[in-house]
C-alpha cells in the first residue's frame, strides 16, 4: 500500500469499546490520517468515509502476534492504539487474564519486531489502587499498588508494567501510556456506570472518600490527544474536581445503604461468587480509601485539558440538562 | 347535546386560520388554544433549554407545537436512544410513574447539607457552615478560649502553623482553625493535617475532612503550601495524642522534621502555636490496647467520664483554654531550599522550634495560677 506518503496509518485494538470507536469516529474525520484499521474479534459500526479497514484479530490466540506483526508491516503502521481491556470485571477470569495480560504481550511481541513509530495503551488509575496512605493527587511516577485479589485491576497492573519494561526496551518507539479516571456519561458503559445505575449502592459505613471521573467526551479527545502528539510516558486522564462519594449518591438520586465493612465484605463476596452483581468484593476498597489522580502533566505535555466539571459529568450521565431540566420533549405529547 | 359534542378546544374561530394547516388531528388539543409564553402548561419536569424559552419570547404569541407524527417519531427517537445509552432511569418509566417528583424529591433531601462543590482537598463549605454553630459554642462558651498573637499570621500567602497536639481527641486543631476564622481581620481558614488514626476514623475522619482537615502526608502538605494556604501541622502526631495524664504538655519528639523540611521547600514561615487546656478538657489517665486494634483505632482512652458515661463520656470537660501564636521563623530566608535535604540541619531546626513551643506552653502555664482550679475557671 502506498498510503503511508500521503497520512498516518493508525491500527486500533479494542475497535468495539467506547474509546476505540469513538477514535476511530475522530481518525476518520481528520484529514491527516490516510487509514485506520479497526482491529477486534467483531466489527465494529464503522463510519462512513471508507479510510477504516476492519481486521479480525482475536488477541487471546496464543500465535496471533506473528499475524498481527504481519498486519503491521503490511500496512505501515506509524501509530499502534492498545484499547483492548474489559471495562468491567468479568467471572471469566482466565479468559480476561489471555485477553489482558497475555494480550498485551502479543501486541508488544508485534510491535518489538515492527517498532511502530508510536504506541498509546489505554489503562485506568485504578492501577494506582485504592489505599489508606495514597495522597489526595496521585503522580503518575506513584507507585502502581493494583489492587489485593481483584484481577481485574492486576491484569492491567501487569500489562502496564509489560509496556514499561518494552518502552526502556526500545527507546525508538513513543510510548504513551493513559491512565483514565473512571469514565462516565451517557452512552459509555462500564463498571462505573454499572454500579451508579442501580437504585441502591453500598457505602461503608463512617467512610465517604473523594470520587473522580472523567466525561466520556473528554476522555475520547484526550486519546486523540495522545495518537496527535508526540508526548511520552504516563499520563492520568482525569476530569475537572472531586466530590465526596455520598455527594455523588445524593445528586444521582441513588439510595445509600450504609453497612459495617465485615457484613459488606462478606455480602458481595456471596453476591460475586453467585454472580448477582458486576463488582468484586476488593471493589469496595475504593468506597473506603481515596484513589484520585492528577492531571496537570496532560495538561502541561499533552495538551490536555478536560472541559468538564465534575457535576457537570454527574448530570450528563443522568440525561440531565445542567439547569436541572429533563431533557426530554416528547413526554409532552405522552 | 349538539354544544358537547364540539371539540372544547375549537376556541372562538372554528373555521379560521388552521385551515392552513388542513384537518386538525383531534386527537391533539389545538395549539391555538394553549395559553401563550407560559410553558407551564409542560409540567415543571420540562426545561426546553435557553433557545427555545428565547425563541418563544421573540415569537411572541407562537409556541413550537409538535404533532401526532413528530410526538411519534421523537418517541421511536427516545426508544432508540434508550438503547444505547445506559439504562440509568428507564424514561419509558419515568414517563408512566410520577416516579420523577418522588426521586426529585428525594435528591433535593439527599443533598441537604453538602454542596455539589467541594474543593480539590474535600472540604465542603455548607457542611462548614453547618458545624459552625457546635465550633462556635465550643470556642466561646465552653473552652472561653483566649486567642493571643494573631496578628503574627499574614493577611495573605502561605504559613505553617506549628502546634503541640494536646488531650486525646482532636479538639485542639479544630479551635485552632476557628480561632483564626473567628478573630483574624483576613478570616482565613487553616487547613489543619489529620493523623492517619483520626483521619480513617469511621466517622470522624469524613467530618473532619468535610470541614478542612487534611490527611497528614508531606505531598499534600506541599501542595496546599504552593497554593498559598495556612496549613496547621501538629508535629507530635500520634505520640501527642497518645500522652499520658502525668506526661501532660510536656512536648513528645517532633516526628522526623518533616515540617522543617516542608517549610525549606516551600519558604513557608513557621509559626508557633502553643495550646493550653486541651489536656484537661479530655485528660487520659490510661489506654487500653487489647480490643481498640480490632475495631480499627489505636487505643480506647480512659478518661475521668470516657467510658464510665458511655458515649457521653467523649465530651469534653469545660477547661479554660489559652492559644498563643508566636512570631513567625523564616526558615527559607536563612537557609534556602537546599537545606531541606541536610538531615542534621533539619533535625536541629525541628527541635529548637519544639523548644520555642515548649517555652511558650511553660510560660502560658505560669499564669495560671493554681495548677487545678485554675485549669477550669481560667
Amino acid at each position: 500500500m502506498a498510503s503511508s506518503s500521503t497520512g498516518r496509518v493508525v491500527a486500533v485494538t479494542g475497535a468495539c469499546t467506547y474509546l476505540g470507536g469513538e477514535l476511530l469516529r475522530r481518525l476518520e474525520e481528520d484529514p491527516r490520517y490516510a487509514r485506520v484499521l479497526a482491529l477486534d474479534v467483531r466489527p465494529p459500526a464503522l463510519a462512513p468515509g471508507g479510510k477504516t479497514e476492519f481486521v479480525k484479530i482475536d488477541l487471546t490466540q496464543p500465535t496471533i502476534d506473528g499475524e498481527l506483526a504481519t498486519l503491521l508491516e503490511r500496512h505501515d503502521v506509524d501509530t499502534f492504539v492498545h484499547g483492548a481491556f474489559l471495562s468491567h470485571p468479568t467471572h471469566a477470569s482466565e479468559w480476561a487474564h489471555e485477553l489482558e495480560d497475555v494480550g498485551t504481550m502479543h501486541v508488544l511481541n508485534a510491535c518489538a519486531g515492527v517498532e511502530p513509530r508510536r504506541l498509546v495503551m489505554v489503562s485506568t488509575t485504578l492501577v494506582y489502587g485504592a489505599h489508606p496512605k495514597n495522597p489526595n493527587f496521585l503522580l503518575e511516577e506513584a507507585e502502581l499498588r493494583g489492587h489485593r485479589d481483584s484481577r481485574f485491576v492486576n491484569d492491567k497492573v501487569r500489562a502496564e508494567r509489560q509496556v514499561q519494561r518494552f518502552a526502556k526496551e526500545h527507546p525508538r518507539v513513543e510510548v504513551c501510556v493513559l491512565r483514565f479516571a473512571p469514565i462516565l456519561g451517557p452512552t459509555v458503559s462500564n463498571m462505573y456506570t454499572r454500579f451508579f445505575s442501580r437504585p441502591v449502592a453500598p457505602v461503608m459505613m463512617g467512610h465517604d472518600p473523594l470520587m473522580q471521573f472523567v466525561h466520556e467526551q473528554d476522555a475520547a479527545y484526550a486519546l486523540q490527544k495522545a495518537v496527535e502528539s508526540r508526548a511520552v510516558g504516563a499520563f492520568n486522564v482525569v476530569g475537572k474536581g472531586v466530590l465526596p462519594y455520598t455527594t455523588v449518591l445524593a445528586m444521582l438520586g441513588r439510595v445509600p445503604l450504609p453497612m459495617p465493612q465485615i457484613i459488606a465484605r462478606q455480602l458481595t463476596k456471596v453476591l460475586w461468587t453467585t454472580q448477582l452483581v458486576g463488582s468484586p468484593p476488593s471493589f469496595l476498597d475504593f468506597l473506603l480509601y481515596l484513589c484520585v489522580a492528577d492531571g496537570a502533566k496532560a495538561r502541561r505535555e499533552l495538551g490536555f485539558s478536560p472541559r468538564l466539571s465534575i457535576k457537570r459529568t454527574i448530570l450528563d450521565f443522568l440525561g440531565m440538562a445542567p439547569e436541572d431540566g429533563a431533557t426530554d420533549v416528547a413526554r409532552a405529547h405522552g | 347535546m349538539t354544544d358537547t359534542s364540539d371539540p372544547p378546544d375549537r376556541g372562538d374561530d372554528p373555521s379560521g386560520d388552521d385551515d392552513w394547516y388542513g384537518e386538525a388531528d383531534p386527537r391533539v388539543p389545538d395549539a391555538s388554544a394553549w395559553p401563550d409564553r407560559d410553558l407551564g402548561f409542560l409540567g415543571d419536569d420540562i426545561y426546553l433549554g435557553e433557545e427555545a424559552q428565547v425563541a418563544a419570547e421573540l415569537a411572541g404569541s407562537h409556541v413550537p407545537s409538535v404533532s401526532a407524527e413528530g410526538a411519534a417519531e421523537l418517541r421511536e427517537l427516545e426508544r432508540r436512544l434508550e438503547q444505547q445509552r445506559t439504562p440509568v432511569f428507564p424514561i419509558d418509566l419515568r414517563r408512566r410513574l410520577p416516579l420523577e417528583a418522588v426521586w426529585r424529591r428525594w435528591r433535593a433531601l439527599a443533598m441537604w447539607g453538602r454542596s455539589d462543590v467541594v474543593d480539590d482537598f474535600g472540604r465542603d463549605p455548607r457542611a462548614t457552615a453547618r458545624w459552625e454553630w457546635l465550633f462556635e459554642f465550643l470556642y466561646s462558651k465552653w473552652f472561653r478560649v483566649e486567642a493571643t498573637g494573631l496578628e503574627h499570621i499574614p493577611a495573605k500567602g502561605r504559613a505553617l502553623l506549628v502546634a503541640n497536639h494536646a488531650g486525646s481527641l482532636p479538639y485542639d486543631s479544630a479551635m485552632v482553625m476557628h480561632a483564626v476564622r473567628r478573630d483574624h481581620p483576613a478570616r482565613r481558614d487553616v487547613r489543619p493535617l489529620v493523623e492517619d488514626t483520626v483521619f480513617h476514623l469511621p466517622f470522624l475522619g469524613p467530618i473532619m475532612n468535610r470541614i478542612g482537615g487534611v490527611r497528614a502526608d508531606p505531598e499534600n502538605a506541599e501542595r496546599l503550601l504552593l497554593k498559598d494556604e495556612l496549613v496547621a501541622v501538629f508535629p507530635e502526631g500520634e505520640k501527642g495524642m497518645g500522652k499520658l495524664w502525668k506526661d501532660r504538655y510536656r512536648l513528645q519528639r517532633f516526628g522526623r522534621g518533616g515540617f522543617v523540611k516542608l517549610a525549606l521547600r516551600t519558604g513557608a514561615p513557621i509559626i508557633p502555636v502553643a495550646v493550653v487546656g486541651a489536656e484537661e478538657a479530655a485528660p487520659m489517665l490510661g489506654k487500653v490496647t487489647w480490643f481498640a486494634k480490632n475495631i480499627g483505632i489505636p487505643w480506647i482512652p480512659v478518661t475521668p467520664t470516657f467510658p464510665w458515661l458511655g458515649p457521653a463520656g467523649l465530651l469534653p470537660l469545660p477547661s479554660k483554654w489559652y492559644v498563643a501564636f508566636g512570631a513567625p521563623i523564616d526558615l527559607g530566608k536563612a537557609h534556602g531550599p537546599a537545606a531541606a535535604e541536610d538531615r542534621l540541619l533539619v533535625n536541629r531546626l525541628a527541635d529548637q522550634i519544639r523548644t520555642q513551643i515548649q517555652d511558650m506552653i511553660d510560660g502560658l502555664l505560669g499564669q495560671r495560677r493554681s495548677p487545678v482550679l485554675s485549669a477550669f475557671l481560667g
